[in-house]
């Protein structure tokens, strides 16, 4: 019998720290292919912190240290050459981060640098990731219009298109929707679900309803004694439905 | 009694504030009520004569464009240089700090000091005697704090998000200089080179050894031994040393000429500075 397909992430015993200070401790868990992977607990517990050490944007932060294993793949991050994991592992904050220039310019904001396209594929790749985040319809005829222009809700699926003209093999997701209204969270959360059939995703989010509607398996991050960790870790339904854990049964009875 | 304290600070506040505008208000109307008439085209386009008794001051207005653009040439790549260096690769907090302070005390420096310098190096050590590059190089040591100072705020003023969107998508630190800082930097720059030059543009102690006579001189030929006409030295020679009558309304008008050049690189200066302002305070 064949080993089954090794996960996308495999995160082994993470550790964020302030200086001496643990922020995190003994996370672990695994992503699977197509899977979409939700962290929901209550705010400060981490879970930012955890997304962002899965692509190593942690280290911009002067003074966090991180301890124990990602994988991707089956590599280490830590082996891996820090722009090229980036580029691999998408990233989307929880507000929209948008250029001050055209829309077009912000999907090829970082593709056109990492590597060499010509006019026409240029153009081909913009359409091809604004028709992916579902924005080509509503942008197709102002593609050199200033992007800050967009609501909201356009500019996170902006962020989103620009994050896929990267071609990412997984999105990193911290609160797309925490900023936006009922219709644009509908649009996005529509998004992921269309995403997940070609992307491994991570998503961080404050709303239970949403992880129901969107995740196939959920981790709790809490805090103990001070320090963020995960206290459970389930398959969506049964984590939103049966929680075993305490603080897990309070941050969702918060959270209705 | 507090408001009385209000009262007095307000009008204390207020007199200071009338005395500085009336000060600054004078000096425009008597330097233009007195130059005014001296002003027509051929003081603009006519070559000075008579040791500045008759004629214009085209040639001065000649070589003090060509200092001012070569400062400016020489000054941008040092200060986007130096402001880059302060933002991404000077290491900690503090030794950011040391350096803004060596530049904000730089920038207080007397001009005259620039000036000694160019002299010693340039003009005797280097043997190229008085030439306009040397005017150029010692200006832009002039502009040099101002410029940067100005870019380094601009470059503190891009939101973090930026950098780490940027780096979120795998860009490296090169990538993010030439796609996020220096199209963010321009602003910057421009206001800066604007204020810096308008202050380069009236100095007279750091080019009067350095770069400029009084008469004799038009276009550049070459690098060394080319002095050029200035302004600022023009000015301070006809003040000082003249005792012809009839130069006096060609010394207002020369003064109100600079006067209005420092005042248009100021007021270029203005819709970046405002556009700066807004940025900063999203």
């Amino acid at each position: 019998m064949s080993d089954p397909a090794p996960p996308v992430l495999r995160v082994r015993d993470l550790a964020v720290f302030a200086g001496e200070k643990p922020l995190l401790r003994r996370a672990s868990f695994e992503v699977g292919e197509r899977e979409v992977f939700g962290i929901i607990g209550p705010s400060g517990a981490g879970k930012t912190t955890l997304l962002r050490a899965l692509n190593r944007l942690v280290e911009l932060i002067p003074g966090l240290r991180v301890a124990g294993e990602v994988e991707l793949r089956g590599q280490p991050i830590a082996g891996l050459e820090v722009n090229a994991l980036r580029a691999r592992v998408g990233m989307i904050f929880q507000q929209p981060v948008i250029f001050p220039t055209s829309i077009a310019e912000n999907v090829l904001f970082a593709a056109r640098r990492l590597r060499p396209l010509s006019r026409s594929e240029r153009m081909a790749l913009t359409e091809h990731a604004l028709r992916e985040a579902a924005l080509w319809a509503e942008v197709r005829d102002r593609l050199h219009a200033p992007a800050l222009s967009l609501s909201a809700g356009q500019q996170q699926r902006l962020c989103i298109a620009r994050a896929l003209a990267v071609d990412p093999e997984v999105l990193l997701m911290d609160e797309p929707t925490s900023a936006l209204d009922p219709k644009s969270t509908h649009a996005i959360e529509e998004l992921i679900l269309r995403l997940k059939a070609t992307h491994t995703i991570v998503l961080v989010t404050h709303n239970a309803a949403q992880a129901r509607r969107v995740t196939d398996w959920l981790a709790c991050v809490c805090i103990r004694d001070g320090v963020g960790e995960i206290v459970e870790s389930a398959c969506c339904a049964t984590m939103l439905d049966s929680p075993q854990c305490r603080e897990v049964v309070e941050y969702l009875e918060h959270t209705r | 009694m507090r408001k009385v304290t209000d009262f007095a600070l307000a009008g204390f506040a207020a007199i200071c504030a009338a005395f500085a505008l009336a000060v600054l208000g004078g000096l425009v109307v008597v330097v233009a009520g007195r130059g005014a008439s001296a002003l027509d085209v051929s003081f603009l386009t006519g070559e000075m004569q008579r040791a500045g008794a008759a004629g214009g001051i085209f040639w001065h207005l000649v070589g003090t464009a060509i200092l001012l653009v070569s400062a400016f040439l020489i000054c941008t790549p040092f200060a986007l240089g130096l402001a880059l260096v302060e933002r991404v690769w000077w290491p900690g907090e503090r030794g950011r700090r040391f350096l803004r302070t060596a530049l904000y005390t730089l920038n207080g420096l007397p001009s005259i000091l620039f000036g000694i310098f160019g002299f010693i190096v340039l003009v005797q050590w280097c043997g190229w005697g008085k030439s306009w590059l040397i005017g150029g190089i010692v200006l832009a040591m002039c502009m040099l704090p101002t410029v940067t100072l100005a870019l380094v705020e601009r470059l503190r003023a891009i939101p973090a998000r930026y950098l780490e969107a940027a780096a979120a998508l795998g860009l490296d630190r090169a990538q993010i200089i030439l796609a996020v800082l220096l199209p963010q930097a321009w602003g910057g720059l421009i206001s800066g080179s604007l204020l810096g030059l308008a202050r380069a543009a009236g100095e007279t102690a750091p080019i009067m050894f350095t770069c400029t006579i009084f008469a004799g001189a038009t276009w550049p030929q070459g690098i060394k031994d080319n002095p050029v006409l200035t302004l600022p030295y023009h000015i301070f020679i006809l003040a000082q040393d003249s005792f012809d009558p009839a130069v006096g309304a060609r010394l207002w008008g020369a003064a109100f000429v600079l006067l209005a050049l420092v005042f248009l690189l100021s007021l270029l200066a203005l819709p970046w500075r405002l556009r700066h302002h807004e940025e900063a305070d999203v």
